[in-house]
């Protein structure tokens, strides 16, 4: 533990884990240009030098000075200051920079070399086997003219007949080539090459409708392939599989990073369309619209805080959704009369809702908890740092929308998002601090696909017994900590969605599993 | 090889196959443009690819190499090897049957391979020259083989007499490539100042008598061939042009041309001489219509510069 006393080794130590655990990339980038080891190397040599002159300043030792002109090199490595390194981290990162790489995710240790040798020896042999060679062979014989004549026998030249061509056939049957456009990225297809590194990733087709995306698109490219490659060859390999479905440009297209599931990390932006794609440690990606992105990349400053039932526009039924106009300078005539658009389509759909409303109302006490209300709290994060944010909650949705935008930390940016109702399963308080409450949010993202089909949310039944729920957690001020937690709670109720009652019944089982586990070990 | 010269069935489908500096063979789907499969042609570039007459196999031939790839099966691998030359291979080519298969090199010879091994009688030939040689060609009779050479001189190689006979068309000038029609009555090649001259053939044993003189391309002429009906020939050159002429009044049909085409290394017609295929050092195939003259469809997928394809085509 010994090492752990110094400071400097131990931020280098953190830097680099954070370096080398981050999947993003995003941490190196932050930290580019922060080379520690080159930093504390120039203070030590500083530091060095500033003790070996005042030592050579003390009178007491000055009579040495001669004798020391010749070991002062030696002196020197004997002269420690706080800077000086622990033996790994003596070298500069310029030099052995490249071991950041992550060169293949999968795969344990690495084969000792003499192994990796006898393998491939034993495979060229193998494949040789299969190979029939025939050597030229100068001794043999040469042929009688007999044999010449016998083998060598001339043929008669026929006109050839006029013949029908399958190829045209095939042309004229086959005129449209949905893929022709993505060609110039065929080349970068990994199946296709011999000896070259090759990378394969999952990619979920996010732009397209919900239909067409059940299953991601496995492609392999070249590892030198950039990202605005892979993306091109991408829909070059979707279009041929799918020659019904048009594709858009691929500068309209950019890549996510996704989770296994095909959920798109909304929070970070799309990956560099010029870095190779052999850089990047993730395999699973989501190709997305870059108008869709835009939307969420960047985090409006204010928020209409009233008559606005929706911060967004609803989803379109293609997964498009467009930039919401309310949200742009209303400066020209035109803007005006799109942010009328806009309102017009949110009253409309708040009457919906109050029409919804009034068929539940006989059900309800006296609160009024479907109706939309927006809360100012605290969303809090494992890792980032809690950001304030406009928590809203209807009888459909809620939603979560940063307050405050960070408009050169990219990092901290947060993402806007929503919640079906139908996909809450619990909501609580967990704890209450001195001037703050905690509660918590859990929720089924495999259930959130009811969204935007109310017909689809209270008569279906399915039991998922693997259903994954996720999390939120919020922070606020005690009151309003309660009122939220009651509202979200009688809208379950009320709901009383099959995830719900799913994650009901689940939490019973454990609990009575506790209980039964409990009254055997007392017994 | 067993079936070979039979009527297999083995290869009744449309196949194009390119090749190139990239150490692949990429096996395309024509009228798609997908690649379906890539072969491996290790250490080598592609010198010229000829599909075997029974379309089961394609012959590629590099550095030092002769290695026939199966084209009916998913193997990337060859499945034969020739070896035993120490030079570039730099054409390869077939008897009608697939009963021999001859070669020329930059080791300054021809030769005629016998791929039937475990039979009584092997056949192996040899024909030295005594430059380089960069083209050959098997007369439509299959007794005659055109071997062109980097000095400039055509030999002319009777099989039955081992008897050769010479041309010159141009001094100081390599020979790049020979074609003879399929009627066997038009012989051309070009050189590398980008000439082109055409002789018919006449007699038995064919002499040739010299035709005309194309001033084809301003640069290296690379290769030429005829059509299947003998109307056209194409030649194709470092010019980034391939050029399709009328053989009737040797006029200029068609100068097909990309943006992005550079030099245009091998060509081939469909059966019906209605679609020409171009290879280029642009790392694509093209099919062009040449009746239109327009480009049809664009084959991508090579990393490098395609030398060299070879196309068989389908009566229906």
């Amino acid at each position: 533990m010994a090492t752990y006393d110094n400071k400097i080794w131990l931020l280098k130590n953190i830097r680099e884990a954070f370096i080398a655990t981050d999947d993003t990339g995003l941490c190196e980038i932050v930290m580019a240009g922060e080379d520690f080891s080159k930093l504390f190397q120039n203070k030590a040599l500083e530091d060095k030098k500033r003790i070996r002159e005042s030592k050579l300043n003390q009178p007491s030792t000055s009579k040495v000075k001669e004798e020391m002109g010749d070991t002062s090199d030696e002196e020197e490595k004997e002269i420690i200051t706080q800077f000086d390194p622990y033996p790994d981290m003596e070298d500069s990162e310029d030099e052995y920079g490249s071991s950041y790489l992550r060169y293949e995710e999968f795969g344990g240790r690495q084969r000792s070399n003499t192994a990796q040798w006898l393998d491939k020896k034993e495979q060229a042999l193998k494949k040789a086997a299969k190979i029939k060679v025939v050597k030229w062979d100068d001794s043999s014989p040469q042929l009688s003219t007999e044999q010449i004549a016998e083998i060598f026998t001339r043929s008669e030249v026929k006109k050839p007949e006029k013949k029908k061509s399958l190829l045209a056939e095939q042309m004229e049957k086959c005129p449209d080539l949905p893929h022709r456009q993505y060609l110039e990225y065929a080349k970068f297809d990994g199946t296709a090459q011999m000896g070259l590194p090759t990378k394969s990733f999952k990619i979920f087709m996010t732009m397209l409708p919900e239909k067409h995306q059940n299953y991601p698109l496995v492609v392999c490219v070249i590892a030198s392939a950039k990202i605005k490659d892979l993306i091109g060859f991408t829909c070059y390999k979707y279009s041929i599989e799918h020659p019904e479905i048009t594709l858009g440009s691929v500068h309209s297209y950019g890549l996510c990073i996704a989770e296994d599931d095909g959920e798109v990390d909304w929070a970070f932006p799309c990956l560099d369309i010029n870095e190779p794609c052999s850089k990047f440690g993730f395999t699973c990606l989501g190709l997305v619209d870059l108008k869709n992105k835009n939307v969420f990349a960047h985090a409006p400053l204010s928020i209409p805080e009233e008559g606005m039932l929706e911060v967004f526009p609803k989803a379109l039924e293609s997964g498009q959704s467009h930039q919401n106009p309310s949200r742009q300078h209303t400066g020209g005539s035109a803007t005006s009369e799109a942010v009328r658009k806009a309102i017009n389509a949110v009253n409309q759909e708040r009457k919906v809702a109050e029409s919804e409303l009034d068929k539940i109302q006989s059900h309800l006490n006296a609160t009024d908890a479907p109706q939309y209300k927006t809360y100012r709290v605290h969303l809090l994060r494992k890792v980032r740092t809690n950001t304030l944010v406009q928590l809203g909650i209807s009888l459909e949705r809620i939603e979560v929308e940063p307050l405050v935008a960070h408009k050169h930390q990219f990092w901290s940016r947060s993402k806007y998002f929503r919640l079906n109702i139908d996909s809450v399963a619990w909501c609580q308080i967990l704890e209450a601090r001195a001037n703050k409450t905690t509660f918590r949010i859990v929720y089924s993202p495999t259930n959130s696909n009811y969204y935007g089909d109310p017909n689809n949310s209270g008569g279906a039944s399915f039991f998922h017994p693997n259903t994954v729920y996720k999390i939120y957690d919020f922070e606020c001020e005690h009151d309003m900590a309660r009122e939220i937690v009651d509202k979200i709670n009688t809208i379950l109720d009320l709901r009383n969605s099959p995830c719900r009652r799913e994650y009901k019944t689940s939490k019973e089982k454990k609990i009575q599993a506790r209980r039964s586990f409990q009254t055997r070990h007392l017994s | 090889m067993s079936g070979e010269g039979s009527s297999s069935g083995g290869g009744s489908q449309v196949a194009l196959v390119t090749g190139g500096y990239d150490h692949t063979i990429k096996l395309w789907q024509a009228h798609s443009g997908v690649c379906l499969r890539t072969m491996q042609h290790p250490d080598s570039q592609v010198n010229a690819l000829e599909i075997t007459p029974s379309g089961q196999m394609v012959a590629a031939c590099g550095f030092q190499h002769i290695r026939m790839y199966d084209l009916q099966s998913a193997n990337p691998d060859p499945v034969m090897n020739f070896e035993g030359v120490t030079k570039n291979v730099s054409r390869v080519g077939f008897h009608q049957d697939g009963k021999w298969m001859y070669t020329g090199g930059e080791d300054c010879t021809a030769r005629i391979w016998d791929p039937r091994s475990g039979r009584q009688l092997q056949c192996q030939r040899i024909f030295q020259v005594p430059a380089p040689v960069n083209a050959v060609i098997l007369h439509p009779d299959q007794t005659q083989i055109m071997v062109g050479d980097q000095s400039g001189i055509i030999h002319m190689w009777d099989l039955r007499t081992d008897k050769n006979d010479q041309l010159i068309p141009e001094a100081e000038a390599s020979i790049q490539d020979i074609a003879i029609d399929p009627l066997g009555k038009l012989m051309a090649a070009v050189n590398n100042k980008g000439n082109c001259y055409v002789w018919t053939l006449d007699g038995q044993p064919p002499r040739p008598v010299p035709r005309r003189h194309l001033a084809a391309h301003d640069k290296y002429g690379l290769r030429c061939k005829f059509s299947l009906d003998s109307n056209m020939l194409v030649t194709t050159s470092g010019d980034c042009s391939a050029k399709v002429w009328r053989t009737s009044d040797w006029t200029l049909m068609r100068e097909l041309r990309h943006d992005t085409q550079r030099w245009v290394w091998d060509a081939a017609f469909s059966i019906d001489s209605r679609y020409l295929f171009t290879g280029s050092s642009d790392g694509y195939a093209r099919l062009w219509d040449v009746e239109k003259g327009t480009l049809e469809r664009e084959y991508c997928g090579h990393q490098k510069s395609i030398t060299a394809l070879a196309f068989k085509d389908q009566a229906v």
